[in-house]
């Protein structure tokens, strides 16, 4: 999970799906129905003349410029600015420390608690189980406070009970070692890895 | 059915109390609204690649037209069509030839403005399940359950793993089993094996278990 505005995303989805739409039905109907093109003549041409009419009365005194060019051109460079920005934000949301207490909490100051502690203690511990292919473990801000997520990928035929309750006792055994109890959700995957990796159970 | 979704709803909302009574009482609701999000944000889709997709179509398209009029400002030659060019082919439009290549390209435009409003406007639910196994928060992606379904099945009555598939979507555990020739399926059996292994994980979603057998191949007597 990260911290993209999916309102944003949907919203800006939204928008251009309906331009597009628009744009793409109205060429279409232009040729496919008579009545369509006779409007289209007289609307484009009425609107070429009032183009034309209003670049004549806003022409910058002495230049060929008219401010209904440049006033244009300064609309199109501001949505595309909007929209790069849009792009730019998508992501992000997650943190590196884990715990972060205020100065005065403690009489040793400020504690940090790094998000790879909690990570590397984790993962070390997974490692050693012969179920587990992979895991992952992150932090994200929800809502300003830290919550950690812990992202396995078992092998295939895997119970994910049997996971949920490993993890849950070393995310018991994590929270006595940090003295924090920082809620956490689990997440079981699958994958290429999962599917081609030798199945456990064969072995047994 | 609904018995299960109110307990798990009850588990999940106790856990969020639980973990955060270290820190103090006000932050409970404000962990449970958390982890309401997370669940909601972890089983649907972003939008972010179709999200960006449209935009950079979006800036390239603008990015042109401003270029263009940018050259016309400085009587440059257009890359393609002047915009004054450009206003007399689309005041012309309706005449314009090949029609056939126009309303192709309009038709691919209009069909690509409506794959991002169906994008926009449905959930995108992904094929997760949340479960309440020990009150923890675990999100499960569907392909999980199915192999785990499908091995606890294979264990427990003998039928060979590879004979039994199983598919989960969001409200159907579908089951189909290969049976040996000859060989009767236990129906009634395998059924009852999902729903406890089901148990064991608490769905928080409701889900209903199909179980079909598979038509025997010809030849495949050996």
């Amino acid at each position: 999970m990260n911290d993209t505005n999916r309102f944003v995303n949907r919203t800006l989805l939204l928008l251009i799906g309906l331009v597009f739409l628009a744009i793409g039905a109205g060429v279409v109907a232009v040729f496919a129905w008579p009545a369509a093109a006779d409007w289209w003549s007289a609307a484009s041409t009425s609107a070429r003349a009032w183009v034309d009419d209003a670049t004549r009365q806003t022409l910058i005194a002495g230049s060929t410029l008219s401010w209904g060019a440049a006033g244009s051109l300064a609309a199109i460079a501001l949505i595309i600015v909007l929209l790069i920005i849009a792009l730019a934000r998508l992501g992000g949301g997650h943190t590196r420390s884990l715990v972060r207490t205020g100065g005065q909490d403690s009489p040793a100051g400020r504690i940090i608690i790094d998000t790879s502690f909690a990570s590397d203690a984790l993962r070390a511990s997974l490692d050693h189980r012969p179920e587990i292919l992979s895991s992952r473990v992150s932090v994200v801000n929800v809502r300003r406070a830290p919550m950690m997520h812990l992202s396995v990928t078992p092998r295939q035929n895997t119970s994910p009970g049997e996971i949920i309750d490993d993890v849950d006792h070393l995310l018991d055994n994590l929270a006595a070692l940090t003295g924090a109890d920082i809620p956490s959700y689990l997440s079981i995957h699958t994958g290429l890895r999962s599917k081609l990796a030798r199945d456990q159970r064969r072995i047994a | 059915m609904s018995t299960r979704t109110s307990t798990s709803t009850s588990t999940s909302t106790s856990t969020s109390t639980s973990t955060s009574t270290s820190t103090s009482t006000s932050t409970s609701t404000s962990t449970s609204t958390a982890f309401r999000r997370i669940v909601r944000r972890e089983t649907h889709s972003p939008r972010s690649v179709a999200m960006a997709s449209a935009v950079v179509l979006a800036v390239v398209a603008l990015a042109y037209v401003g270029t263009e009029i940018v050259l016309s400002l400085f009587s440059q030659p257009g890359l393609l069509l002047s915009p004054a060019a450009a206003g007399t082919w689309l005041s012309g439009l309706p005449d314009q030839q090949p029609a056939w290549a126009i309303i192709t390209v309009a038709l691919l435009l209009a069909l690509l403005g409506v794959v991002f409003i169906v994008l926009a406007l449905t959930p995108g639910r992904l094929p997760k399940h949340q479960l309440t196994r020990t009150g923890r928060v675990v999100l499960v992606d569907n392909a999980v359950i199915a192999a785990a379904l499908a091995q606890h099945v294979s264990d427990h009555t003998g039928i060979a793993r590879d004979r039994v598939t199983v598919g989960v979507s969001g409200r159907v555990v579908d089951v189909v089993v290969t049976p040996d020739a000859g060989v009767p399926v236990p129906n009634e059996r395998i059924r009852e094996l999902i729903a406890a292994e089901l148990d064991v994980y608490q769905l928080v979603r409701p889900i209903k278990t199909r179980v079909r057998t598979a038509q025997q191949r010809e030849g495949a007597l050996a």
